[in-house]
């Protein structure tokens, strides 16, 4: 759980940080008065790594999947409520009442 | 703290293995008082299970604390309904009456109430003030279900599943889509061994809610129990039915199979092999018998032997 939490943070720093150096490069070619065509491919690389982190983090961190299909073994019925509407007292355990002080 | 648990909205009317499990986890823990006595509560109410002791004992220690009561807030009268009922089911008829008392003094003149203290009547065993109760309720309310179904409860209780079959029946004739109504019905049938009557009432639960195994599986057994080849042969599809919808987990449906299997071959021996539905899925038997091997491999190791001789003398 932990764990996941922390790939999250990092894969948000990481891409922030390739953000930031979009912005660098960007004035750099305005310095050298070149034309912007695509970032550097360490930013693409960052950015590549950066969105499977959070992806990674996003699927991980909040919960684990449950099973939707209702005949797998978690979801299958084990059995049927009690028809408490139609429940009666007068059965065998009626001799023997627990012992249950009540004081308000 | 307590912390008040959102209602849950149901959408299938069956407890899940998953529900389970949670359910005896939060027992063992509350038994070992290891706090969570709040929510193994709501757990208890919400699956609909029959816990009476337990709720009995964990909801009056509740109540007994004047901290814990007044943190549930409007919650406090739910929980004090639900003891009140668990406390009339182990005969504890003094804490019922107080719980009543104080859910009196909090809504006077409430129908809700007043149904608590005719089953109050019940568990004594004032049956005519206790009808008294629920006619004059009815006066008020001629469409209450939860009435009717007293009534009918009332007539089971004194020994009479007759007179409780024939109220049934008028109350489906109004509310024919209430489940419980048929399954409640199909169980006083089958205690009266009028087992064409219970299938009936499965037949209806199954088109109402085919998606839910046990119906299937009571159905089976009803069909088993009635015998005969046509019988068994529909059996034997609903007992598959069953292992398909658990995803092959309910071991009483595996050994419904072998049992078919098993009757058919002596009920059509000597007879036509032509006919299809006898022979169909001849492999169903076989592949029923693995499973169930299967499952006590794992689950009672010291029995396998015992289940595959039975199963051995199933096949012959």
């Amino acid at each position: 759980m932990n764990l996941g939490f922390l790939v999250g943070v990092f894969g948000v720093l990481i891409l922030s940080h390739a953000a930031y150096s979009t912005i660098q490069y960007r004035g750099l070619l305005k310095i050298m008065e070149e034309e912007f065509s695509r970032p550097p491919i360490n930013v693409i690389l960052e950015l590549i790594i950066g969105l499977a982190l959070c992806m990674w983090a996003a699927l991980t961190f909040p919960g684990k999947f449950l099973s939707i299909h209702p005949d797998s073994d978690e979801n299958r019925a084990v059995f049927l409520p009690d028809n408490s509407d139609f429940m009666i007292f007068n059965h065998r355990g009626r001799l023997f009442p627990p012992q249950i002080d009540m004081k308000f | 703290m307590l912390v008040s648990s959102s209602k849950i909205t149901r959408a299938r009317e069956m407890v899940t293995k998953t529900e389970e499990k949670q359910l005896n986890q939060l027992e063992i823990q509350v038994d070992n008082g290891g706090g969570g006595t709040w929510e193994y509560l709501c757990l208890v109410r919400n699956l609909k299970v029959r816990r009476s002791e337990k709720v009995l004992k964990h909801g009056s220690s509740i109540l007994n604390d004047q901290k814990k009561r007044s943190a549930l807030g409007p919650d406090e009268w739910t929980l004090n309904e639900q003891v009140a009922i668990a406390a009339m089911d182990c005969q504890c008829l003094g804490v019922a009456q107080s719980c009543i008392k104080a859910l009196q003094t909090k809504f006077p003149g409430s129908k809700r109430v007043g149904r608590l203290e005719a089953l109050l009547l019940e568990a004594k065993g004032l049956w005519g003030e206790a009808e008294e109760a629920y006619a004059s309720l009815l006066e008020d309310n001629p469409l209450d279900q939860a009435i009717h179904k007293r009534r009918v409860a009332i007539s089971k209780a004194l020994g009479k599943p007759s007179i409780a079959i024939e109220l049934l029946n008028k109350y489906l004739e109004l509310f024919m889509a209430d489940h419980d109504a048929w399954r409640e019905l199909a169980e006083l049938y089958l205690s009266l061994q009028m087992y064409k009557q219970a299938a009936f009432c499965y037949e209806e639960l199954i088109l109402s809610q085919p998606t839910v195994p046990l119906y299937h599986l009571a159905y089976a057994e009803v069909l088993y129990t009635i015998g005969g080849v046509e019988n068994i042969i529909s059996a034997r599809k609903y007992y598959a039915a069953t292992v398909d919808l658990t995803g092959g987990k309910n071991t009483r449906a595996l050994l419904g199979i072998c049992l078919c299997a098993s009757a058919i071959a002596q009920l059509s021996k000597g007879r036509n092999k032509e006919d299809k539905d006898a022979t169909a899925a001849p492999e169903l038997h076989s592949l029923a018998a693995a499973a169930v091997e299967k499952e006590y491999k794992q689950k009672a190791p010291d029995k396998l032997q015992l289940i595959s001789s039975a199963l051995r003398i199933l096949k012959t």
